[in-house]
């Protein structure tokens, strides 16, 4: 193990050293999110992360509830622009000629049983090319109809322990307190879909997606540095010398992995600090996560890496692989486009790239989550990291 | 100190080594002489614990190579034939790392790496990048770098390979000096000079097998048997070569008609040159040249091969 450390050290000063890596791994991956962030500032919406979102509504009388929800909690949702139509005539105009995305039909009385649980259904109108957008408000509206049905009920329980004579009413109902609990609940009913549709407590700007996006990125280039760096080994015939040195196989393999693992998480540390202190790019509050997902990532990436260089044979391989696939994959995983304005067909594609992972956990962190949400993006890195590496070793030791 | 018991080693079907056997005593130095393709290096390497030998066993010390591995490793430095440093760190850097692997404690890898930059002379140059450096220094921080945890047993491959006759000179000099200063060393090379200069005993190798090993008195002693007196003349008189067969010192003589010139191995030319011209004085034939070929390993290679060492 101090041999693999040492082995390690020595290439994380090789590579600090290295003029030209510092200024692709840390200077562009600065420079772009600078210039992505600031450019597509307007085009992703200022604030908002996720397009916005025309939502027609009619409701077909006075229900209170209905009117509640459209008044009070849809413009809670920063990308949700509402406009309410006079009859369901109009609202299917609306819809066909393109005016609006979604549009929600409120039935007569809607909430008349409420108080006893029940709510009778709203018809979702929705445009094929609309999914995404549809299964957003959908998720509201079912997340709003439980709220709704949860206090109604309670109040009334209350209600009738303190008096039996008072019923609930609609004016027993904190609004905005249900409105954030929708918000809430949106991010866990969500799913994948909408991971990335930013719905968390905050929403991503667009120097944040990118600052997260090219950290990412720039990254994965320790794939291909790492499995470079061992193929240089081998044609100027140190992985020789370290050899001959009383130093076991696994424990130089184990040199080389660390050195990469290191090096990326401390362009990781680095690029964080950089983006958060010149940037002002918020990463959200939870410091802890970010750290593990970045290191997570960079596990994977080292482990990558072992098995790039078990399986190529030469050093400009991996230089096609540098500016080939690594471009390809973070076209997939989204560093250049969102994820979420990916085609589905694509979606399914992203999520087999480490990168998607890193990048949703990311933008997660940002708009706020929870450990247990970042469960299955930090057990897929650490799982590809180590079988990546246990392959790569296994493949390199028999050689 | 090291035995080396017919090792085999081949790869695919190609032998490369075929079944070395050799010996090498504390103190001693001993050079491994052989052409390009030898097989001096897969001998090295197996000695070196990197490469696995098919058949056979080595020894260190009375260490198998199979079991003790590392131990072994411990007890032995390699200069290998490539430049194995680490370009873009400095010479300090590569020694002290190279040290280090070898179990020095950092202050320890600083003031060997001091002594060793002091002693292939480039303290001057101790902070440089190795990229800076011309072939002959480069050569020197790959020997210093095998030098750092004062190994028992030196093993060099063809150390002074495309540098300068200064750098050479210096590299000579500093391996003889460690040898004097009780560290056992293995020389290999294709330089006859080097070997003759710095070994006592020589194996030479040559096709994957050890076409001759002894002393250096020894192979001198097998050289001089074999020296060649080549004579130009004017005709092949049979009388003449029949009166010259019948010198004690002389062994075959070969005539050669296509370039009237006639081959006498001899054992002591000094004393059969003057007899040859005398014999062809009296059988009438001109002898218009008369070439000695000196004895040396180069010859000795060439009469055990039929081939030059540098092909
Ligand atoms: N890894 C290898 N695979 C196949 N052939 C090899 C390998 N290493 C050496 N050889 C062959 O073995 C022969 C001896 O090589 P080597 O030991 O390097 O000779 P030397 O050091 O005496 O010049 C050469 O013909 C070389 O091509
Ligand atoms: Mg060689």
């Amino acid at each position: 193990m101090k041999k693999s450390l040492l082995i390690a050290w020595k290439d994380f000063t090789i590579r600090v050293k290295d003029r030209k890596g510092f200024v692709t791994l840390l200077l562009t991956p600065l420079l772009l999110t600078a210039i992505l962030g600031f450019a597509l500032n307007s085009v992703m919406g200022g604030e908002g992360g996720f397009p916005e979102t025309k939502v027609g509504v009619f409701v077909s009388d006075d229900d209170d509830l209905a009117e509640a929800f459209v008044s009070d909690v849809l413009p809670t949702i920063v990308f949700v622009k509402i406009k309410e139509s006079k009859s369901e005539e109009e609202l299917r105009e609306l819809l066909t000629e393109g005016k609006v995305d979604v549009g929600i039909l409120f039935p007569k009385e809607w909430s008349s049983g409420v108080n006893q649980g029940i709510l009778k259904s709203v018809t979702l109108l929705e445009k094929p090319d609309q999914r995404t957008k549809t299964a957003v408000i959908e998720s509201m509206l079912k997340s709003y109809s439980e709220q709704v049905q949860i206090h109604a009920v309670t109040t009334l329980t209350v209600m009738n322990d303190l008096s039996a004579s008072v019923t609930a009413s609609t004016s027993e109902i904190n609004m905005k307190q249900v409105a954030s609990e929708i918000q809430l609940e949106l991010q866990s009913i969500s799913g994948g879909e909408l991971k990335e549709a930013s719905i968390g407590e905050k929403n991503v700007g667009s120097m944040q997606y990118y600052a997260a996006a090219m950290a990412v990125m720039f990254l994965m280039f320790n794939m291909t540095l790492g499995a470079k760096s061992f193929l240089q080994e081998r044609t100027t015939e140190t992985l020789k010398r370290l050899s001959m040195t009383p130093t076991g196989k696994a424990s130089i393999l184990l040199g080389k992995f660390l050195g990469t693992l290191f090096f990326s998480f401390i362009q990781f540390i680095v690029f964080f600090g950089a983006t958060s202190t010149f940037f002002k790019v918020d990463w959200g509050s939870n410091l802890y996560q970010v750290i593990t997902v970045g290191f997570c990532y960079s596990f994977a990436v080292s482990g990558l890496s072992m098995t790039i260089a078990a399986f190529v044979k030469e050093e400009k391989t991996t230089d096609v692989i540098s500016s080939i696939g690594i471009q390809i994959l973070a076209i997939l995983g989204g560093s250049m486009l969102p994820i979420y304005l990916f085609p589905e067909g694509l979606k399914t594609i992203a999520s087999v790239t480490p990168n998607k992972w890193a990048l949703t956990s990311f933008l997660d962190i940002m708009s706020g989550t929870t450990w247990s949400e970042l469960f299955p993006a930090i057990s897929i890195l650490l799982l590809l990291g180590f079988i990546t590496l246990a392959l790569g070793t296994w493949k390199l030791k028999t050689n | 100190m090291l035995q080396v018991e017919n090792v085999l080693k081949s790869y695919d079907k190609n032998e490369v080594v075929r079944g070395i056997t050799f010996g090498v005593h504390k103190g001693e130095s001993f050079g491994l002489l052989g052409p390009n393709g030898a097989g001096k290096s897969t001998t090295i390497g197996m000695i070196s614990g990197i490469i696995t030998p098919d058949k056979g066993e080595i020894k260190v010390d009375g260490l198998s190579i199979k079991k003790n591995a590392l131990d072994i490793k411990r007890k032995i430095g390699v200069v290998p034939q490539e430049i194995a440093l680490y370009p873009t760190l400095s010479a300090k850097d590569n020694l002290m790392f190279w040290g280090k692997m070898y179990g020095l404690t950092r202050n320890e890898a600083i003031k060997r790496a001091n002594e060793v930059l002091e002693y292939v002379g480039l303290s001057e140059r101790a902070k440089e990048k190795i990229e800076t450096f011309s072939g002959g220094m480069k050569r020197r921080v790959n020997i210093g770098a095998s030098l750092m945890h004062k190994p028992e047993l030196l093993i060099m491959d063809e150390p002074t390979v495309g540098i300068d006759p200064q750098s050479r000179n210096h590299i000579l000099e500093t391996v003889k000096e460690l040898n004097k200063n009780g560290m056992t060393i293995i020389y290999t090379s294709h330089y006859m000079e080097e070997v003759e200069f710095l070994c006592n005993r020589i194996g030479i190798i040559d096709k994957g097998k050890m076409i001759a090993l002894g002393t250096k008195k020894d192979l001198f002693q097998r050289l001089a048997e074999g020296t060649v007196i080549k004579v130009g003349v004017n005709k092949l008189d049979e009388l003449f070569l029949n009166k010259v067969k019948e010198i004690d010192e002389v062994g075959k003589v070969i005539p050669r008609p296509e370039d009237l010139t006639i081959e006498i191995f001899v054992t002591n030319h000094q004393k059969v040159v003057g007899e040859i011209i005398t014999l062809a004085v009296q059988a009438n034939v001109n002898v218009h040249s008369l070439e000695v070929n000196e004895p040396n390993l180069e010859s000795l290679f060439l009469s055990l091969t039929g081939r030059s060492l540098r092909d």
